[in-house]
């Protein structure tokens, strides 16, 4: 109850409306449509670990952000979404199956498209589209496999891939 | 039994060691390895699925047909590949519009997802096909006297309703597997928590990396136990770095559970790449040596 207190409080104390517009944009992107479903309980806090190593990350205010829709809060640069640690333990804890996480991940997915995204994110990428993998081969790692009796590293057909990116 | 076996990147490039001792350790199991051409990175679950969840789905849905079109089941040596595969695997074949959105990219390069194979990480094929019976006949040199002290990882277990392995809470899937071999077991308080491998400030992950160690020393355990590169890789280097700050010695060998299933089937350190690791594993190797 007292969480469904801070839902009105924000909304009283803050000259911000709720933006719809958002909170669309959110529930047409992959695992985001569940945010409407949050009551606030705070089941998802308890264990999780960002927020027990973290004072400034906590799972129910991101939702709370999400119902609000404020999308300055959640996908400026640095937006405090790119602390979860992708432990999934709020969406065993969520008892609306709102999936938290995937909230969040839905939320990333929104940064990347306005360039706002954590730089790693787009290295990752330009990884795979180039050779198909995250982790660079080189020849020491071609050393080891081969002391280890492996078989050399196969190349990935990287034309298909492309192929996949396009929407 | 026929496998096909996913690698993944982590594995295959950074941790081969990985991929020797879980081929070496396979073949004395009776387990079959098919090698299958064409698999890319499973996508990443955590930073390529930041960018486009449709994309990544895509990209582990062509990795999945390649096992669809050899029909057989993927066996996962990360839980990382573990989570996109099977993820995907679970949301393609139970959402039939997404199956159709995933499909209609597939279809520009010939393939097309159907949904008629399992993906599992090894780990639940030695619990649940070998049986952990044949686990623990496979041993030539039980580890007796081994204190591991387990890390679990998320993505083995959750998000459980995909996942299905074990309990989520309060699993028991590694602990039979390192039994099995000989390991006594030593709980540690932080026994469950995150690697935050994938969190992206700079003090959570130590924080949290730094009580799982201190967890791990006071348990009294020679050895962290795991399942997954990406764990193995936050801790390997992350202890030296952590001991150098905090000037207090929290180092402690840290072995894949395929190693050491393969030194207790007689494999040497060396076949499983003990040498690799950054963290001194000698104590290990002596104690080995001086138990038999
Ligand atoms: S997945 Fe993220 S938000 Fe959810 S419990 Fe883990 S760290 Fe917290
Ligand atoms: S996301 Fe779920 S667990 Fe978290 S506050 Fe909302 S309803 Fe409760």
């Amino acid at each position: 109850m007292g969480k469904l207190c801070d839902f009105f409080h924000y909304q009283l104390m803050s000259s911000k409306s709720i933006n719809y517009q958002f909170k669309k944009k959110l529930n047409s992107t992959l695992g985001g449509e569940a945010h409407s479903y949050c009551y606030q309980c705070g089941a998802c806090v308890g264990d999780c670990p960002a927020a027990m190593y973290s004072v400034d990350f906590n799972p129910r205010e991101i939702l709370l952000q999400a119902l609000l829709g404020d999308e300055e809060a959640l996908t400026k640069k640095d937006s405090p979404i790119w602390n979860c640690t992708n432990c999934y333990t709020c969406y065993e804890r969520c008892p609306q199956a709102v999936r938290p996480v995937e909230v969040i991940i839905a939320l990333k997915n929104i940064c990347y498209q306005k360039m706002t995204a954590s730089p790693e994110v787009n290295q990752i990428v330009e990884s795979v589209k180039a050779s198909g993998r995250t982790v660079r081969i080189t020849s020491l790692s071609d050393r080891r496999r081969k002391e280890l009796g492996l078989g050399e590293i196969k190349s990935v057909p990287t034309d298909e891939l492309k192929e996949l990116f396009e929407p | 039994m026929k496998y096909a076996p996913f690698f993944g990147c982590m594995i295959t490039v950074k941790y081969p060691q990985m991929e020797a001792a879980v081929r070496k350790t396979a073949r004395n199991l009776g387990m079959e390895l098919v090698d299958l051409e064409g698999f890319s990175c499973c996508p990443d679950p955590i930073f390529f699925k930041a960018t486009d969840k449709l994309t990544w789905l895509t990209i582990a849905a062509r990795n999945i047909c390649i096992a669809e079109e050899a029909g057989l089941d993927m066996v996962t040596m990360c839980s990382g590949c573990t989570a996109t595969l099977s993820e995907a695997n679970f949301h393609l074949s139970t959402e039939p519009e997404l199956k159709e959105k995933v499909n209609q990219r597939l279809k520009r390069i010939g393939r097309e997802y159907k949904g008629t194979i399992s993906v599992r990480h090894i780990v639940t094929v030695l619990r649940d096909d070998l049986g952990i019976d044949r686990v623990r006949e496979s041993v030539k040199r039980p580890l007796g006297g081994i204190k591991v002290g387990i890390h679990y990882g998320c993505h083995l277990l959750k998000p459980s309703e995909i996942m299905r392995v074990d309990d989520p809470d309060y699993p028991t899937i590694l602990e039979k597997l390192f039994s099995a071999i000989g390991a006594e077991i030593v709980h540690h308080e932080k026994q469950a928590l995150c690697c935050g491998k994938a969190c992206m400030s700079e003090n959570i992950p130590e924080k949290m990396t730094y009580d799982v160690l201190t967890s791990l020393k006071k348990s009294g355990a020679n050895l962290m136990g795991l399942i997954c590169p990406t764990c193995f890789d936050e801790f390997d280097l992350g202890q030296i770095k952590l001991s150098r700050k905090y000037n207090q010695d929290l180092t402690i060998p840290i072995l894949y559970y395929f190693q050491l299933l393969g030194l207790a089937q007689g494999l040497s350190p060396q076949e499983v790449g003990l040498h690799l690791h950054k963290t001194k594993t000698d104590q290990i190797v002596e104690k080995l040596a001086g138990s038999n």
